[in-house]
């Protein structure tokens, strides 16, 4: 019943997008497109093909290597983002003068439009992957601070008492309650920042670069091959689609106690595990 | 077990004295006097109830003798020591069940085993024990958002079993659950601190059940909070949810609503 439910509102999305596609096509066929705006699908489609399939090659490299020169710069500079971001979370939430003092540079920082440090980022950096992975930490580290930071401050004053009365010293505290009662918090605080250090990356590739989708979509804009700009625009989309997936399962797996279907799945397992110890 | 059981809440029965308060006062800041000049001296084994309206002190009181927060003046004792700090042999139960929900039911009830050891399996066979002991006897591996609130309190009940203090602190435990589970729960912690022979401190807003469950209700009054009365009350244990209506009973409920009704 569950596997049917799924079928059936698969299709209908299916069919929906289908559509959508093919009045696009259509309309562009019968003319009503400057196709130096909006090229149809057809031709989207063709040029996703050569690109994935026919290993059409673009400024010294397939769409696998573009490919994974930006995700790999997007991860460096989403794991440096995170690091930075959580660790002064964890400094902000335990010293009340640096919360007080320094926090708030963070704030400005964030209203400052990360991306229009890009030509400062160059000059420091030069125009290899540091300029890139270094704005996609500038641009990414936010989210996790003020998230965490929320998380770990969460008032919870009988919590405290509880654990004080059962003699636990902070660390205790800290590793038992605190840190799993904030991982809701820093979860969300990872998913903003996974897609941010996506933008930072490609953004930063428009600069300057040899290689990446940001790249990809530069060049053939420039050509004014439509078509390749859209398939460039394609598979950012896939990459953003890809990377936000695997937050989004990974914060489903950790923070499992948010939905009931999770509560129950776990449950279930540790039943198990008793049962089979036995 | 029969013998606590048919005990008579006679002064004499109970040990020696394991909580002594003298002149106990709490001033917050400069000027809120929360509790003023507390005199009160609690034997082994006793159950007392705490009753009164908010801001008499009630809470204030139970949490300077879990030694959560210091006195202003006065003395008080917890088996013959100066409360200084929070201490093992002090458990504590609150108005929330305070569970973790990332944290099964016998997760829960082994955090206190946790904080103090490495896990054994006698620990693990405690818990399951204590989970027992408050009806939860097949809902171990439940997460506490499966469980109602009045089974999570139960939860809280066996998580201070577990860590063997004997003397517990609830503070207004049942407060928060409809009149149903609350009477349910009361019985059952009536038995349950019979078997256990711990020294308890109840914290209530609720004459019923503060006196259904006590060997002497402490009356308190606000502003500033102090203990106005001490009543004893001495029915048999077990008791029934009948002695309730006993003319016994509501003579009593009417003493603790004359000592509240002056203020």
């Amino acid at each position: 019943m569950k596997t049917m439910n799924f079928v059936i509102s698969f299709l209908k999305y299916s069919l929906s997008f289908v559509i959508v596609l093919g009045l696009w096509e259509a309309y562009a066929r019968y003319g009503g497109l400057n196709e130096l705006f909006l090229p149809r699908p057809s031709k989207i489609g063709d040029k996703l093909y050569n690109l994935f399939f026919k290993f059409e090659i673009i400024e010294q490299g397939t769409i696998y290597w573009h490919f994974f020169a930006t995700l790999a710069q997007m991860s460096i500079g989403f794991c440096y983002g995170i690091i930075i971001g959580n660790t002064l979370a964890i400094i902000a939430a335990f010293n009340e003068t640096f919360r007080r003092y320094i926090a708030p540079y963070a704030v400005v920082f964030n209203v400052t439009p990360g991306i229009a440090v890009l030509p400062l980022i160059i000059a420091w950096f030069g125009f290899g992957w540091e300029s890139k992975i270094a704005l996609a930490t500038l641009v990414c580290f936010f989210p996790p601070f003020i998230n965490t930071l929320t998380g770990l401050l969460k008032k919870n004053d009988e919590a405290i008492e509880l654990f004080q009365t059962i003699g636990a010293t902070h660390s205790q505290y800290f590793w038992k309650q605190q840190l799993p009662n904030a991982l809701p918090e820093i979860f969300a605080g990872l998913k903003l920042a996974i897609t941010t250090a996506l933008l930072g990356t490609i953004v930063a590739q428009f600069g300057s670069a040899t290689e990446g989708v940001g790249i990809l979509m530069q060049r053939f804009a420039f050509r004014l091959d439509m078509a390749g700009s859209f398939a460039s625009l394609v598979t950012m989309a896939i990459m953003g689609l890809l990377v936000f997936t695997i937050a989004e399962v990974l914060d489903r797996r950790i923070v499992f106690w948010r939905d009931t279907k999770g509560l129950e799945r776990v449950s279930r397992k540790k039943q198990r595990k008793l049962s089979s110890n036995d | 077990m029969a013998a606590t059981a048919k005990k008579k809440a006679k002064n004499s029965s109970f040990g020696q004295t394991v909580i002594d308060g003298k002149n106990v006062t709490k001033i917050f800041g400069e000027t809120v006097t929360a509790l003023e000049g507390a005199d009160f001296n609690i034997r082994a084994g006793e159950f007392i109830s705490l009753v009164g309206p908010s801001g008499c002190g009630k809470s204030t009181l139970l949490r300077l003798v879990a030694g959560l927060i210091e006195k202003t003046s006065g003395d008080l004792t917890v088996n013959n020591e100066v409360v200084t700090k929070p201490r093992t042999d002090i458990g504590m139960m609150f108005q929330k069940a305070v569970l973790l929900d990332w944290r099964t039911a016998i997760e829960n009830v082994l955090l206190p085993s946790e904080i103090q050891h490495r896990i054994t399996q006698d620990d693990k066979n405690k818990a399951m024990a204590s989970l027992d002991l408050v009806g939860l006897k097949g809902f171990e591996f439940h997460f506490p958002k499966q469980l109602s609130g009045g089974m999570q309190q139960r939860v809280a009940l066996a998580r201070l079993i577990q860590t063997g203090a004997n003397i517990m602190l609830m503070d207004e435990p049942f407060g928060a659950l409809d009149e149903f589970t609350r009477e349910r729960l009361n019985i059952e912690l009536e038995r349950i601190v019979g078997e256990l022979k711990a020294t308890t401190l109840f914290v209530t807003h609720n004459i019923q059940e503060a006196i259904f469950l006590a060997d002497r209700v402490l009356v308190m009054t606000p502003r500033p909070g102090r203990i106005a009365k001490i009543i004893d009350v001495e029915f048999d244990r077990p008791r029934d949810i009948s002695i309730q209506t006993s003319r016994d009973f509501n003579i009593i409920v009417e003493e603790v609503r004359d000592t509240l009704g002056g203020h």
